[in-house]
């Protein structure tokens, strides 16, 4: 499928207000939960301007009652609503494992299917400038080991718009999404929206077509991993880089085609490897077809430690272009691959000057 | 409107269906035909029943594992419930639910949760969309007296009171959590507690008394509705039975007997001995109905594993 509603270029963040506009244009049952909702920054301009339009009754400013708010907002899911609850950081969702985890992601089942909880959850996950070990961590794995919750990463504005449109109209679940917040300003262009490869905007997307090795990425790492393909298109290898997008729901056929083709796998979290995207990804090639493989798989992330506060450690605690486009050249060439690296130490500071064009 | 005698005897009815219901749940124990944890409402019945006297199918309320008392006396089916604590196909929720997460979303009986005070701010949170919606529900939240000891109660109560929302907090206090008393749990008094929330609290010390539950329920529901904000109510009470089984525990050391014996005193059903009897022959005919109803009522099989996942 193609994505539909984005008609021009939107910065992340444009993306995001738009698809807040749109979800509470669409029903007067979509309410807003979040720490500065209402206020003059409106989380990040996402929720700017809204109040005006729909109402100060919409959008909830919440006392920091993270455990508390999100079974409000269950209790207003059964009554009708469709929330939308807000983080600015991640981080503080670990408040509220309670809620989402012994509650949301069970009502359906728990109960025989006698109800729906339809609710937005938005995650901010921070990155550089001594975000440091709370404000920093991806905890999409957590989620999306847990049966009954949709967990989505959208890295471009054009999955911003179309995901959250399907989590709102279409989708009877509960959705977690986990926004990166060193994508905000990045503007994306239409013409650069990755192809989605599946029957909803849920669905794997396809970033840039190859032959030689199979890249699967998740959030900003989607969006490294095609500046690295980049580079080493121009010095002969071949890079097919799928962007997980849904974490949670991955269809086996798209990663096992793909690595069918390549035969070399590398995945790009935006987290820690034990037990995360990248063990599930390993998962999935070895139950399906471990024969698929010419070489051991490679996975980078962050390193296993909580995150450094101080720039000087945090610039290694990421992967950044250069390890990322030498782990690719070494996967298809070994390690002397005689390729020339892009220097680039620190993802954050390219991001944050960084104006397109995806 | 019923006379007073008339009224009673309906109170009284529903008071000894979940009696004998939770009794036949004891008998059966022992087949293993139950194979759910029951968390037997026995001794607090009247609590349930009084609160629920007044609410409408569209009221909603959200309630804890100890949950028969509420799907009863809240409408729910009875041989829905039985097939239910069988886990069979033809219960309430086709054997995903068993004891502990009843719900009856036709009569607003909007669910129940084995996580102590997890569904308390559930009905805060349908208060909100009733309100903002305009639906005119009354919301009432049931929770023990542990969970006031968690902070998704303080959470709630805040946010409810903030807002003016239609919601009333109902603490079944029956002064155990498990097996520990109030007085080795709590620094404070409830009440005073909760009045510094700027909430208007309500005491029942006699949660026997179906008549005055079943008023003082009447009269908060109604104020909800006409947009009073949120009230609070405690109703103390005794359970009987054990925690968590069919069994008495007397002789376990924590309570004595005697506690419950002031409780009889005042149980309806033993208040009542001429007007229960008049009732035992239907209240039996309607359990064996959903017994056998149950016992017929086929298992769930593979292909219902993965349904209703999300």
């Amino acid at each position: 499928m193609t994505n539909q509603s984005l008609q021009k270029a939107l910065s992340y963040r444009e993306a995001l207000n738009k698809a807040m506009h749109d979800a509470m244009a669409a029903s007067d049952k979509v309410l807003l939960f979040g720490q500065g909702v209402n206020d003059h920054k409106g989380i990040f301009g996402t929720t700017s301007g809204l109040a005006d339009k729909f109402g100060a009754q919409r959008l909830i400013e919440v006392p920091l009652a993270e455990e508390g708010m999100t079974g409000i907002c269950i209790g207003a899911a059964l009554n009708g609503a469709y929330p939308i609850n807000i983080h600015i950081r991640a981080d503080f969702v670990l408040l509220a494992m309670n809620q989402i985890i012994n509650l949301a992601a069970k009502y359906k089942y728990m109960f025989g299917g006698l109800f729906d909880i339809p609710m937005m959850i938005r995650l901010v996950i921070g990155r550089s400038w001594g975000q440091g070990a709370q404000h920093s961590q991806s905890l999409q794995s957590l989620f999306a080991h847990i049966p009954g919750l949709t967990v989505i990463m959208p890295a471009s504005s054009g999955a911003i718009v179309d995901s959250y449109a399907h989590a709102v109209q279409k989708h009877r679940g509960t959705v977690i999404s986990f926004e990166h917040r060193l994508m905000y300003d990045l503007t994306f262009e239409r013409d650069h929206e990755p192809e989605v490869l599946g029957k909803t905007p849920f669905s794997q997307r396809r970033v840039r077509a190859g032959t030689d090795v199979t890249i699967v990425s998740t959030s900003i790492m989607s969006l490294e991993a095609r500046r690295a393909a980049d580079w080493l298109a121009d010095r002969g290898i071949s890079c097919d880089v799928i962007d997980l997008h849904c974490v949670s729901h991955i269809d086996h056929d798209v990663i096992m085609k793909s690595v069918g083709r390549t035969g070399r796998l590398l995945v790009a979290d935006t987290s820690w490897l034990p037990y995360g995207v990248s063990a599930e990804i390993c998962r999935i090639v070895c139950q399906n077809d471990p024969g698929a493989l010419k070489a051991p798989v490679v996975s980078l992330g962050m390193a296993p430690a909580p995150c450094p506060t101080a720039k000087a450690l945090e610039d290694i605690y990421y992967p950044n272009l250069t390890t990322l486009t030498d782990s690719i050249a070494t996967l298809v060439r070994g390690k002397n691959h005689g390729i020339d690296l892009p220097h680039e130490r620190s993802m954050a500071d390219v991001y944050k000057r960084f104006k397109g064009p995806f | 409107m019923l006379n007073t005698n008339e009224r009673l005897k309906r109170l009284i009815y529903q008071t000894l269906l979940i009696r004998r219901v939770e009794e036949r749940v004891i008998e059966l124990y022992p087949s293993d035909k139950i194979q759910s944890p029951v968390h037997l409402s026995i001794g607090q019945e009247p609590v349930a029943v009084g609160l629920c006297e007044s609410m409408s199918p569209k009221d909603v309320l959200f309630t804890t594992y100890r949950g028969h008392a509420y799907y009863i006396a809240k409408g729910g089916k009875l041989p829905e419930l039985m097939a239910e604590l069988y886990g069979r196909k033809g219960g309430v929720s086709g054997g995903k639910a068993g004891s502990m997460h009843l719900a009856a979303p036709e009569v607003g009986m909007m669910g129940s949760s084995a996580v102590v005070a997890s569904t308390i701010p559930h009905g805060v949170g349908a208060a909100l969309a009733a309100k903002l919606q305009g639906t005119k529900q009354a919301v009432i939240t049931i929770f023990g007296d542990g969970a006031i000891e968690e902070g998704v109660y303080h959470e709630s109560m805040n946010f409810a009171v903030l807002h003016k929302l239609p919601v009333l907090f109902v603490c079944e206090n029956n002064a155990l959590a498990v097996h520990t008393s109030l007085a080795q749990r709590q620094a404070f008094d409830i009440v005073q507690h909760a009045k510094s929330y700027g909430i208007n609290t309500t005491v029942i010390e006699d949660g026997n008394d179906l008549i005055k539950v079943g008023d003082i329920a009447a009269k908060l529901l109604e104020s909800l509705r006409a947009g009073g904000g949120p009230e609070w109510l405690m109703v103390k009470t005794y359970r009987y039975k054990e925690h968590v089984g069919p069994g008495d525990d007397f002789d376990a050391g924590y309570r004595s007997r005697s506690d419950m014996e002031k409780w009889l005193a005042t149980d309806p059903l033993y208040k009542y001995p001429e007007i229960v009897k008049e009732m035992e022959a239907d209240v039996k005919t309607e359990i064996d109905r959903a017994v056998a109803f149950a016992e017929a009522s086929p298992l769930p099989t593979r292909a219902d594993l993965l349904t209703d996942v999300e």
